[in-house]
């Protein structure tokens, strides 16, 4: 039981970085249908943002006076930096390709995800930066089950994140921009809704979520390297996926869903095949709902 | 007239100058290979500052007498068996006389078939795998040791540290996996108990599954064979985290400052066999001095000194030689003996050269010698 609860509370803190990730996915997915490649990349771009900004601050001695106050002004200025990064990589690569085919689009995303990634090798270097290890050490012994504070932390910001995010897309007029340029741009923008602005907005709020995601996984793990945005990139866009592209609330559920088939695949059959578990799961929930989880009709996509 | 012929005659002899020097000034052409990006892009790099600081030292002590100019080729492999043959290919047509490299073994052995075709000479700084020196290749060197010995080290070391139980991880590459299964064999052999054998994945953080496993075996010892030295700290640190108290093992892709940088506290304690390099000696010495003038750094990573050692034992082979003959090269390197920056080097007809493994251990963010499999015994105990 000690063992099944340990392995659970690895899988929320695992599943909650995937929900991160591929709530950009989805998102963007939602409003332009194109499958954005380059997004692991901003998940990267992020980690390496806030090893820079908390490895400063701790050269300065702030990060051991004001640790928390340090740690969320890291998150929210790489989350504003890989905001930007989005908006320019929206400006050149994506939109002067909106009018032609989709296919064009996504080689646009593979070339950007390469840009970007090599761009992190070139400045950063090929070592791995390791993050400052005020956060990583603590936590709390329930018996023989370790729940660390990061990962308290980790959880409590992906799910504030995930409910400001819902209140963003379902509650403001700006959600409601998005969700009418989903369903259709033509037709929202004759109604006055600057579709190109809300297309921006989308990639800014999808990469700034990968950032956040970033940030933590370094400081949960400890170091980042410019390849890191793979690996996550692609389990994200599978959990995406699995709970339906296009759908937010498909995204989240998907993430954590991902996160506990391949955790719980590696504790109680081989960790050899957890990939191996999570996409069968992936193939399976496909062959009898091709729309996902929690996808709708196919041409009627939502944000 | 008497300006045309003159201009003729400064022609001819401008021309004549050209030919001659062309005709005399020739380019050593030498290659290197490695991961230059990638997720072992850290070891490429590494492998080929070793090489180019090689290189300068040579060019220093005057050259090589025939050429003028010793040009280096560097390759990436991506540690990916496709992209290594292709780099293979590049060096040959590029006209490299010896290649040193790769770092992975599944890179170095198809990348060492395509160079074989063409009698190009190998020596590979890091590659352990048993098969990369077995497989009857004329041209094929090893300057670092294998893990036939690494594994028997590691077992010594562990029926020395009393060990009864033993959980074994690998990332599933022809050297990790390889090197894991020698060691899970020579376990078994001497009574240690393997209670599971298990992999994970290339490119994966996240390993709080199968630490949790491990913790709840509570196994005496942790061996992790894994490619990469970030992964390594990846894993220390989260076993840490998870409290597990069993000896913590590694192997020679771990060993690298980057372990310690990235790991800090988490890998104190942590114990990892590699060959034994004395940096008290003249040779290391000189290496270090020159690698620091080249890189700017007086820390070079663990593989960097096998690819120095490799590089000018290629060269001076040319330079005994006087020439780029495969076979007269081969003949310079098997009698040559001389005390290099990583060890003594003298190689056996098979193209190996003798592993000199020892433990060493993580103390105050340093790796330490430790113990000595030869003796048996601490090497605080035999100073």
């Amino acid at each position: 039981m000690e063992y099944f609860i340990q392995q659970l509370i690895n899988g929320l803190t695992l599943g909650g970085i995937y929900a991160l990730i591929a709530l950009g996915y989805t998102m963007v997915y939602g409003i332009i249908q194109l499958i954005n490649f380059a997004h692991g990349e901003f998940f990267a771009a992020g980690g390496y943002m806030g090893v820079i900004l908390l490895s400063f601050l701790s050269a300065n001695g702030y990060l051991a006076t004001y640790p928390w106050l340090c740690l969320s002004g890291a998150i929210i200025l790489s989350m504003a930096y890989c905001s930007l990064l989005a908006t320019g990589v929206e400006k050149i690569a994506y939109k002067p390709l909106r009018k032609s085919s989709r296919l064009s689009v996504l080689l646009s995303a593979l070339g950007m995800s390469i840009f970007i990634q090599n761009g992190l090798m070139l400045t950063q270097g090929v070592y791995d930066k390791a993050y400052p290890t005020i956060f990583s050490q603590g936590g709390f012994d329930f018996g023989n089950i370790k729940v660390s504070y990061m990962q308290i932390v980790m959880l409590l910001i992906t799910i504030l994140l995930l409910i400001l995010l819902n209140l963003l897309v379902f509650k403001t007029r700006i959600g409601k921009a998005m969700r009418a340029t989903a369903q259709d741009k033509t037709m929202s923008s004759l109604v006055g809704i600057k579709s190109d602005r809300i297309i921006s907005l989308t990639f800014i709020i999808g990469a700034s979520l990968a950032a956040a995601a970033g940030i933590m996984v370094g400081m949960y793990y400890g170091s980042v390297g410019y390849t890191m945005g793979f690996v996550p990139g692609i389990k994200a866009f599978a959990a995406a996926v699995l709970g339906g592209i296009g759908n937010i609330t498909g995204a989240m559920i998907g993430g954590f869903l991902i996160g506990m088939i391949e955790i719980f695949g590696a504790g109680y059959i081989s960790s050899e095949y957890k990939d191996v578990f999570a996409f069968i799961i992936l193939i399976g929930v496909l062959y009898f709902m091709p729309t996902g989880i929690m996808g709708e009709n196919i041409d009627d996509t939502r944000v | 007239m008497k300006f045309k012929k003159l201009k003729l005659f400064i022609l001819t002899i401008i021309t004549a100058i050209f030919i001659s020097s062309a005709a005399f000034a020739e380019t050593l052409k030498i290659g290197s290979m490695g991961p230059l990006t990638g997720p072992y892009a850290a070891d490429g790099n590494d492998i080929a500052n070793g090489v180019r600081t090689a290189i300068a030292v040579i060019e220093d002590e005057g050259g090589i007498e025939g050429f003028d100019k010793i040009e280096l080729f560097t390759e990436d492999t991506a540690c990916d068996p496709r992209q290594a043959v292709a780099a293979a290919n590049k060096l040959i047509n590029n006209k490299a006389i010896g290649v040193i490299g790769a770092y992975c073994s599944s890179a170095t052995i198809p990348a060492s078939e395509v160079l074989a075709e063409e009698d190009v000479i190998m020596i590979t700084p890091a590659s352990t795998n048993e098969k990369v020196t077995e497989r009857g290749l004329k041209y094929m060197f090893r300057m670092c040791g294998r893990d036939d010995d690494q594994s028997k080290a590691a077992v010594k070391f562990l029926t020395y540290k009393k060990v009864k139980t033993i959980f074994i991880i690998d990332d599933k590459t022809t050297y990790s996996q390889g090197l894991a299964e020698k060691v899970a064999q020579g376990c078994e052999a001497v009574g240690i108990k393997v209670i599971l054998h298990d992999h994970v994945n290339q490119g994966d953080k996240d390993f709080s599954a199968v630490l949790t496993k491990v913790k709840t075996k509570k196994p005496d010892a942790l061996y992790m064979s894994l490619q990469n030295s970030a992964t390594g700290s990846l894993m220390a640190i989260q076993a840490k985290r998870n409290g597990i108290e069993a000896i913590m093992l590694a192997q020679d892709a771990v060993y690298h400052p980057q372990f310690i940088e990235i790991g800090k506290d988490a890998t104190e304690g942590v114990y990892l066999t590699f060959g034994f390099m004395d940096a008290e000696t003249e040779a290391y010495k000189k290496f270090i001095a020159k690698f620091k003038v080249i890189t700017g750094t007086d820390k070079p990573g663990s593989y960097s000194a096998y690819a120095y050692d490799s590089a000018i034992t290629l060269l001076k082979a040319i330079k005994e030689t006087g020439g780029t003959d495969p076979a007269k090269i081969k003949e310079a390197m098997l009698k040559m003996n001389y005390k290099g920056a990583s060890k003594d080097i003298s190689f056996k007809e098979n193209g190996d050269s003798g592993s000199s493994y020892i433990i060493f251990k993580v103390e105050n963010k340093a790796f330490k010698n430790y113990w000595d499999p030869e003796t048996g015994k601490l090497f605080s105990e035999t100073k």
